[in-house]
């Protein structure tokens, strides 16, 4: 049956009570195209059923309608993300056709993969606090719900924080606690164990085991913490979805994903030009939030430091332990309170690092910004006086080649993976000696961030990968720095 | 105006009724385009600084200053010359650069510029969001508008916080490959595709916002209840009373 919410077919009855918590009947999706080229679809003749109180992973690759799938269960797509849907939906018995969102609230909660994007209010108990005014739940009840979600999530000392001055793990942990203070019927995450550190995947793969709630999990990639989590997997493939056992579904996915091809990181041939290597000693920095009175100042002490031509270390901690700040003083974009860099053993200001080191930060779209990739590759380039036009447009192909990019395509318009591509293929063109990546892997698949990170590195550029994952931060390397109580230490 | 975001802190003017504080702002704003000495005009201004480098402090002050001096810079140089009469001040040959007018002028639009930021910044910097928009539902505006006005002010941070992270990559991806000094014209027009940018964050930043209040339950039909009150602030009164009495005595002390 073909249906669309401005569509003028007779309303069906509503109030069909299901034991199914949500049932997806033959649904196809569209997205609208802005241009001339027609858009694929990117869901097709879909089915779904997911009972009460069932646990379910819905793993997918990346760009292959995993989050176009929990927004329109969430009730929000096409209404904000035009495009075409047909099939039925209903979510514990209310079709979706017919439902408003936010009639969806004690119904469905879903917590996206940017939480920059869910953020409606300026701090952090009021993010927490808005829906349940939306509820007209009375005031007691409401700070109730406050102090429990907070205290869950490890987040009472930063209550009065503005959420610009939290980081990506805390924002996360921000829109966890307001799911658990709303406790919708069927929890919808995407990618909600991204950003976390090991101690709050813990804590929600725990949350998710002892909650009756009907839980959908969706994920591109199989964590160690979805160890005997869920009781049904689920594999997204080319805009369907199909059920199994769990090695089944495994298999697919890895298979999916490349995850079978050799780590191009082993014995990998580098060209090095010049050995250079970067380090600091008895390094400090402050940092201090402006919006609230109750977190101290936060102290970040790093005794010894360095990095050379060609390494690959990681850098893990847990969630605003100083990894972000440390990599920005590592690029010059802050100075250190005290202590300074070096460069082959040359004392290095903030402008020399910011020519030696990049910055591949968290979030791609910062750091793109014109309408075609041919013109993102090529700007820093055209600023160089040391190049011909014929020069760069042969330097432009070639990365384009490498990093699998159509240079006629628009950058806001492509997927994530490919947006993260473009990123390092900005820094890869900038043949910097040293790369920070921010958390790369977040949301990519292993096969992807893998081939990223090798063809930062073929050129010899020393990498600090920043990562919750250590799964994949051993396919990376198996030496790297850890922040610890406000100390970077080797691990 | 520049209400960057709350500053937290424990001074007095933390502890000042906002709907007061409100009041305040509207007196205070109207008060710099009354008839008055351009000697209390700075005097007051001067006031306002010190007292929010009290309540704020001094770094976020000269924040503040330093983020509308090209504004003040603009305004200083360029309006003496518009105004041709009176008595002369600077003269080329027989032609009059600048006048006492002129200067004047120049003097008192600054004046009320920086008054008025100060004024604006000091609401925002001592009163949390949602004490703002209490305050203005406690003045009968509805929650749809309050709500309105609120997230305007919301996103000022975070587009200022993009703006910087995009300035910052762009900083990255040039370091080193332009040697020689820019001058200001270059410097603007190099501004352009990180305000491109900025823009385009904002503009996708719109739907999402759309969307996250509807999931958040805006829209129903239940009466929406308040978490926070305005119940803890005493003596509101006294408070009221304070912000009409200070604007008044100084404009009877500064009027011409």
């Amino acid at each position: 049956m073909e249906k669309s919410r401005s569509g003028s077919m007779n309303f069906p009855d509503v109030s069909v009570v299901s034991t199914d918590c949500l049932k997806v009947n033959d649904l196809s999706f569209t997205y609208r195209s802005w241009g001339a080229k027609k858009n694929e679809p990117i869901l097709s003749h879909l089915f779904c059923t997911l009972e009460e109180k069932s646990k379910t992973l819905l793993l997918a690759p990346f760009n292959t309608g995993k989050s176009t799938f929990a927004r329109i269960i969430s009730g929000v797509c096409p209404k904000y993300l035009p495009g075409s849907m047909e099939g039925d939906i209903q979510v514990c018995g209310k079709d979706l056709a017919y439902t408003e969102p936010w009639e969806l609230l004690l119904t469905c909660g879903y917590v996206s993969q940017n939480p920059q994007e869910q953020f409606v209010a300026t701090c952090v108990e009021d993010e927490v606090a808005f829906p349940l005014e939306s509820l007209g739940l009375p005031q007691k009840e409401i700070a109730h719900r406050v102090d429990e979600a907070l205290m869950q999530w490890g987040l009472e000392a930063l209550r009065t924080s503005s959420n610009q001055e939290l980081s990506g793990g805390e924002r996360k942990r921000v829109l966890l606690a307001v799911q658990q203070a709303i406790n919708p019927t069927l929890w919808v995450l995407d990618e909600s164990f991204d950003d976390l550190d090991i101690h709050w995947r813990s804590q929600l793969a725990d949350l998710i085991r002892k909650e009756d709630n009907t839980v959908l999990v969706l994920a591109s990639r199989y964590l160690t913490q979805f160890d005997d989590l869920f009781d049904r997997y689920a594999l997204l493939e080319e805009g369907r979805l199909h059920f199994g056992e769990k090695q089944e579904i495994l298999s697919s996915f890895s298979r999916l994903c490349d995850d079978d091809l050799p780590n191009p990181l082993i014995n990998q041939s580098i060209s090095l030009k010049k050995e250079h290597m970067l380090s600091c000693a008895s390094l400090t920095t402050e940092r201090s939030r402006v919006s609230t009175l109750e977190t101290n100042i936060f102290t970040l002490s790093v005794p010894s430091f360095s990095l050379k031509s060609g390494e690959l270390r990681t850098l893990v901690g847990p969630n605003g332990s100083g990894k972000s700040t440390f990599s920005r003083l590592l690029c010059g974009l802050d100075t250190p309170k005290s202590g300074v860099f070096s460069l082959d053993e040359r004392v290095v200001g903030t402008k020399e690092l910011n020519r030696n080191v990049g910055y591949l930060f968290q979030n791609p779209d910062l750091q793109i910004f014109l309408p075609t990739v041919r013109e993102e590759l090529s700007w820093s380039l055209k600023r160089r006086k040391d190049l011909k036009n014929a020069q760069i447009q042969e330097m432009v192909n070639s990365c384009a080649a490498l990093f699998s990019l159509d240079l006629d395509e628009t950058p806001t318009t492509m997927s994530y993976p490919q947006r993260k591509a473009l990123q390092a293929a900005v820094y890869y063109l900038l043949d910097r000696p040293f790369y920070i990546l921010d958390e790369l892997d977040n949301a990519l698949t292993y096969s992807t961030a893998l081939k990223i990170i090798a063809l930062l590195r073929r050129n010899g550029a020393g990498i600090l990968l920043i990562t919750h994952d250590r799964t994949f931060g051993s396919l990376v390397s198996d030496q790297g720095y850890a922040i610890t109580d406000g100390v970077l230490g080797g691990v | 105006m520049t209400t960057n975001t709350f500053v937290a802190g424990d001074a007095f003017l933390y502890h000042f009724d906002p709907r007061a504080k409100l009041l305040s702002l509207v007196l205070f704003c109207s008060w710099f385009f009354l008839p008055i000495s351009l000697v209390g005009l700075y005097g007051v201004v001067f006031s306002i600084i010190l007292l929010g480098s009290f309540n704020t402090g001094v770094h976020h002050t000269w924040r503040t200053f330093r983020s509308i001096l090209p504004m003040l810079l603009f305004m200083v140089l360029f309006i003496p010359f518009n105004v041709r009469s009176g008595e002369s001040l600077v003269t080329f040959g027989t032609f009059t650069f600048i006048t006492r007018e002129g200067a004047l002028q120049a003097a008192r639009l600054g004046g009320r510029f920086i008054g008025i930021t100060y004024v604006c910044t000091l609401l925002f910097a001592t009163t949390p969001m949602t004490e703002v928009m209490l305050s203005l539902r406690w003045y009968r505006l509805p929650y749809k508008a309050s709500l309105v006005v609120t997230l305007a002010f919301t996103y000022i941070p975070f587009i200022a916080d993009s703006f910087s992270q995009i300035s910052e990559s762009h900083k990255l991806r040039e370091a080193g490959e332009e040697t020689q000094k820019k001058n200001i014209f270059k410097r603007l027009s190099e501004l352009l595709p990180t305000l491109t940018s900025a823009l385009v964050v904002a503009l996708r930043s719109i739907p999402n916002l759309a969307m996250s209040l509807e999931q958040r339950g805006f829209g129903r039909t239940e009466k929406r209840s308040m978490y926070h009150t305005l119940n803890a602030y005493t003596h509101p009164f006294t408070h009221f009373m304070l912000s009409i009495m200070i604007p008044v005595v100084l404009w009877v002390l500064c009027r011409t």
